[in-house]
């Protein structure tokens, strides 16, 4: 039986120095304590970021105007999230890699209607409003083909809408109910009421926020938030954190591929950057089977540099 | 609550924050520090000799 050549990158030669004893649990207790004195002290010094919740109300009080023309986009169907597709509705492609239809895939997991989740029921949820539900039973009994027209001749005249003394003023005589259904969701977001509206779950704890965020997501206020705070895709915005607090830096790789083509141009670009890094960590995870990869660590020698003492105490034969 | 919050953060850093802008280079003084510390850990963890080595040669 002929023995087996030695692959220095899959065997372990067997071992014939000396050992010494290594105490693991006492080096973990001591980086926990080191990493808990610094975490406190780093907190008390540069304390942490803070910043101020965004609401659908803080944001129809900031800028009344761009959350009525989110609302009419969210009537009218060409909002980012009703013609977005899979998980949310049926109104779009979603994202995909080349033929693969990701999202589609997955379905319609959190329905939404973005004319009926957004405008309609908040609005029905008014009470003692006798115009409004007037405007609204007129609005929901027309035919398709009518509240297109109302959408359409409110989206020409909203180019120049104004927010005077608490009121959104368009003028759109030929626009039906829109204007005061658009008017009063406006109110009804700067007194709160549509935060509440909005959410999923009734009970004591509120964790599903997913209807609050699509909507504040389709207006440009939060947007230009981030942007400012130099949290947008094309910023890096990924590895960053408000203020001058260090972000999630580990994240680099995987928003670097959004500044460069054809991620940082494409409509699926979150789906082609999620591929990428699958194929990289899957290739990561395979670095010991992977000939000529699984030689880096040994060529480059660092093993050598750490374990120098005993390289130099062997002749660096071993 | 003003003497809270001013003990909880003695350098708060809640200002703008300041980012280095160069071509597709783009990253915050924030993270550019972390990121040269963990660099100056990783190569100081190579380079400086395990602690009680002195100790157990002497005892060898």
């Amino acid at each position: 039986m002929t023995k087996k050549a030695f692959r220095p990158d899959v065997d372990a030669p067997e071992w014939k120095g000396g050992h010494t004893p290594y105490d693991i649990i006492k080096e973990g207790t001591i980086a926990v304590l080191v990493i808990a004195l610094l975490t406190l002290i780093l907190a008390v010094v540069f304390g942490s970021p803070d910043e101020t919740a965004i609401t659908i109300k803080s944001w129809s009080n900031a800028d009344p105007i761009d959350f009525a023309t989110t609302a009419l986009s969210e009537l009218n169907g060409t909002s980012t999230s009703a013609a977005y597709g899979a998980p949310y509705n049926h109104n779009g492609t979603s994202q995909q890699i080349g033929p693969l239809q990701l999202a589609k895939w997955v379905g319609v997991r959190i329905p939404i209607n973005a004319a009926q989740a957004f405008v309609i029921q908040p609005l029905k949820a008014l009470p003692n409003e006798p115009t409004l539900d007037a405007g609204l039973a007129k609005y929901t009994s027309a035919s398709s083909s009518t509240q297109t027209t109302w959408l359409n001749a409110y989206a020409k005249a909203a180019t120049n809408m104004k927010f005077v003394k608490g009121q959104v003023v368009v003028s759109a005589p030929s626009a039906g109910p829109v204007p005061v259904m658009i008017n009063d969701l406006t109110t009804m977001a700067r007194s709160g009421a549509l935060d509440q509206d909005l959410l999923n779950d009734n009970g004591f704890y509120t964790t599903d926020y997913t209807k609050p965020l699509l909507f504040l997501a389709d207006g440009q206020y939060l947007g230009n938030l981030a942007t400012e705070q130099h949290l947008g895709g094309d910023q890096w915005g990924m590895m960053n954190e408000t203020g001058n607090y260090p972000g999630q830096s580990w994240l680099w790789l995987y928003t670097f591929w959004y500044q460069i083509p054809p991620f940082n141009n494409s409509g699926n670009g979150d789906a082609l950057v999620w591929g990428v890094m699958m194929v990289l960590s899957v290739l990561l995870l395979l670095v010991p089977v992977i000939p000529g990869l699984r030689s880096v660590p040994r060529k480059l020698r660092i093993y050598r540099l750490i374990w120098r003492e005993h390289y130099r105490d062997s002749g660096g034969t071993s | 609550m003003a003497t809270i919050l001013s003990f909880a953060a003695i350098f708060p850093l809640n200002t703008l924050g300041h980012y280095i802008h160069w071509h597709w280079f783009y990253i915050s003084v924030a993270n550019l520090i972390v990121i040269i510390l963990m660099v100056v850990t990783f190569v100081s963890a190579l380079l400086l000799p395990f602690p009680g080595r002195r100790r157990r040669k002497e005892n060898q």
